[in-house]
Formats: structure tokens, sequence, C-alpha cells
């Protein structure tokens, strides 16, 4: 593997280190997106690791994703996906998302989220705890700091 | 020639308002964020938002006009840096004073808000289109009080030159007391013209999503981000030139006081963003008229009356 430049390295640095977030709802009861909005309080600070809240996807990094996907979200959900400018990831909060919990076969319901959009990291709970989703983040970042340097070396 | 180049592209121009602006927006969050009783974010997390901006793939939507969408981001940041040449920085004098430059600076700034309204209008959003008419909405509101509170100092010095009312109020420095009231009209515009809360509905996310930005992504929003960055930083200044007339002689000792003014500015502006929450833009065009004008004109009369009176 070629080495890297120091420009793509500070490039590298640079998204651990501000992953902005947008929050969507493909089709929770409501439970996780509280909890989402919960770790978004000053309690929680998760300005501390660099994260904002972006309203639109043209800004985001990190789609926050709950519930599971109901065939009326499915197409909304790719798109906003696609919306999102390259480097992207998903994180799958709740059960649902990560399996469609307890709408598994329901008539209306896709899945888990990764039956349409490729998932970065899973949360389970029902409904995950803030803290739960701070740990994923956290460890998103550091799985990611962890490729780029297997790269470098 | 050499000089001037390296006046305007390194020291203080370009290079100097883009570290500064950097830094002024970590002491503007993390203040923000120890007011709210938190951690806040890490020093370099405005270079780590700028560096990754630039790194990320950049959107161009289908049915824009691209020159125009790729040149606003560029316009807002020279507009902005244009104007900084013009305000003084360690002494009285700015890099190039003229008689009028006051005028100068302030239609300077008035561009930015003109490039986020074509933003949003050219963006093809329904959410940009929002935006961008309430940023000419509350450009119609807070620029005539900004205005008037900015030249209501200067009638009293009698320059239309930013040094010369610097020099007027370094000798008389008791006259600043009697504009009081146009600082603290000119504070609230400021937040109008930089769109901060309580005057952030232009780009409320909570509602429009971003306002004008909502299409741009990756390196034309990091400039346009930059941009704000730097408009903060312009805006401080002039606000300290006019109305903390403190300056000295040496030009190390006269920097330091510039950084310790704009500081100031800052933290007022970044009290008001912690205690406030957003008005609604008719409420906000409402109170710029009712309140902020006419105490802008009453400045603009006790000026008048008072330079009849007062030696000077
Ligand atoms: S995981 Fe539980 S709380 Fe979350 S959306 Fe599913 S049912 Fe609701």
């Amino acid at each position: 593997m070629a080495k890297r430049n120091i420009i793509e390295k500070a490039i590298d640095w640079s998204r651990r280190k501000s992953p902005w977030i947008i929050h969507f709802n493909a089709g929770a009861c409501n439970g996780c997106d509280i909890e989402v909005v919960d770790a978004l309080t000053p309690r929680y600070d998760v300005e501390r690791f660099g994260m904002l809240l972006k309203g639109t996807p043209r800004h985001a990094d990190v789609l926050v994703c709950t519930g599971a996907v109901t065939l009326q979200t499915r197409d909304r959900l790719k798109r906003i996906y696609e919306q999102m400018p390259e480097p992207k990831f998903v994180l799958a909060v709740g059960t649902c998302a990560c399996s469609g919990g307890i709408f598994e076969d329901c008539y209306c319901v896709s899945g888990g989220m990764d039956t349409v959009v490729p998932v970065s990291a899973y949360i389970p709970g029902c409904a995950a705890r803030p803290e739960a989703i701070l740990d994923a983040v956290v460890k998103l970042l550091t799985s990611l700091e962890k490729s780029q340097k297997a790269i470098d070396n | 020639m050499a000089l001037a180049i390296f006046n305007i592209l390194v020291f203080p121009g370009f290079l100097f308002l883009s570290v500064y602006a950097l830094a002024l927006e970590y002491v503007d969050r993390k203040m923000y964020a120890r007011l709210q009783n938190r951690k806040g974010p890490p020093w370099f997390q405005p270079l780590a938002d700028f560096i990754k901006l630039l790194g990320k793939e950049t959107i161009i939507p289908a049915d824009v006009d691209k020159p125009v969408f790729k040149l606003l981001p560029v316009f807002t940041l020279a507009a902005v840096t244009s104007a900084f040449l013009y305000v003084p920085i360690w002494g009285t004098n700015s890099l190039f004073p003229f008689e009028g430059d006051l005028i100068v600076v302030l239609y300077l700034l008035t561009i930015p808000t003109l490039t986020f309204f074509l933003a949003g209008w050219l963006s093809n959003s329904l959410y940009g289109a929002i935006g961008s008419v309430r940023t000419v909405t509350q450009l119609f509101s807070y620029e005539v009080p900004l205005f008037m509170a900015l030249l209501s100092p200067a009638i009293l010095a009698d320059t239309w030159k930013i040094s010369g009312m610097a020099e007027f109020y370094q000798a008389h420095p008791l006259y600043i007391l009697l504009n009081l009231p146009a600082f603290i009209v000119a504070i609230i515009a400021i937040q109008g013209k930089l769109e901060r809360v309580p005057f952030d509905s232009p780009e409320a996310e909570t509602e429009i999503v971003a306002g004008s930005f909502v299409e741009y992504s990756g390196r034309l929003f990091a400039i346009f981000r930059m941009a704000i960055a730097a408009e903060l930083v312009v805006v401080a200044s002039l606000a300290g030139a006019i109305f903390f007339p403190v300056f000295a002689a040496n030009p190390w000792l006269g920097f330091l006081i510039y950084l310790l003014k704009t500081l100031i500015i800052v933290a007022i502006l970044a009290v008001f963003k912690s205690i406030m929450a957003r008005i609604r833009i008719d409420q906000m065009v409402m109170f710029c008229w009712r309140y902020l004008a006419p105490l802008a004109i009453l400045q603009i009369i006790i000026n008048l009356l008072l330079k009849g009176v007062l030696p000077i």
C-alpha cells in the first residue's frame, strides 16, 4: 500500500474529529427518537466529540436512523442516504433498526436498516439508552481510526 | 507593492483573518457550551470542521446555475476580507484609510447577506427559498438601525473615516459614553446581521433545515462557513474600533488591546446566544422598527444637538 501524504492524513484526522449527524425516523415507535434527542441535550454534551446535529443531509456525515424500515419510508430513507455526500456512515439505533425487532415479519415492514442501506454500527436496546448511542459513536470513530492506521502501516 | 501584497494576503489580510476567525468561532462555541454547563468542543474543533468539509464530496444539484452556485461562497469571503482591510487593528490607522471608508465597510458587509439570498434562491430548494426571503426581510429591518448606530458616532466626530473617528474618541474618551444607546442598538443589530440567536430564523435548522445553505455541501459550504466566521471577526473589530476607543502607540500593545476588544464583543454575543430563544421573523421586524430604529434616531438627534454645544 502506498504511503499517504500529510493532506490525506489531515483529512482522515478531521473526519474522526467532526462527525455531523442527521437524525431520521424510518418507522420507530418514537421511543428511540426520544433517546436520540436526549443524547443531544447539554447533559450528554455530544459537542465534546465534535458532533453537531444538522438539518440537511447535505451537511451530515452520519445518518442516525431509528426504527424498522416501513415500506412507506423505504424509498425516502434511500433518498436521504443518497443525498449525503461521501464519505458517510449509518448508525442503526434500537433493536427495530438492527433487525426489525417487534415489527419483524409485519406485512408493512421491510426489516432492519441493513435491508435498505449499508449500516456501520448497530445499537441494540428497546429503547437504546443515550449512553449506548454515545458509546457506539465513539466506537465507530475508534474503528475508523484503526482502519486508517492499518492502511498507513 | 510587495508590502501591500503581504498585507492583503498574510497580515492583517486573508491568512490572519482566517486563523482568527477559527479562533473566535472556538471561543464563541466554548463559551456557549460553558454557559450551558457542558464541557464544549476541543480547541481544534473549528479547524477540524473546516478540513473535513474541504475533504468531503461536493454535490451540485442538477438544475442550478453551476458557475454562480460555485462563485457565491468565494464572493462572500472576498467581500468580507476586503472589508477587513479598512478596519483599524493595531493602532488608530487602518491599512488603507480614506475619507468615507466607514460607508465602504458597511456596504461590503451587506454583500454577504445578498449572496446568502442568492445562494438560497438559486439552489432551487423550497427551504432555500424560504430562508433567502427571510434573510432579505431581516436585512431590511436591522440594516437601517445598524447604519444609524454606526454613523451617529461619526456625526459627533465629524468624519466618515474610521481612523479619524478612532483618533477623535481617543482624544475625547468621555464622549464615547454619549454613544451608549448607539452601542446597544449596534450590538442587537449585529446579531441580526450575523444571523445569530435570537435572530437566526433565516437558517432556523429546526424548521427550514438550513435556510439558504440547504443545498451546499463539501468545499463550497466550507468556504461559506469560513466567510460567516470571518464576518464575525470583521463586525467585532469594527464595533471595537468605534465603541471602545482604546488604542496604543506601540503596535504590539495595540494588537493585544485589539484582541481584548474583539473577545469582549464575542463574549457579549455568546451570552445573548445562550440566554435567548429564536424569535419569529415578523416579531423581529416589529422589534427592529418599533424599538431599535427610534433609539438610533434618538441617538442621531442627541449627537447633532451635542455637536453644537460640546467643545471639540
Ligand atoms: S427499539 Fe423499541 S423503542 Fe426503539 S423503535 Fe423499536 S420498539 Fe420503539
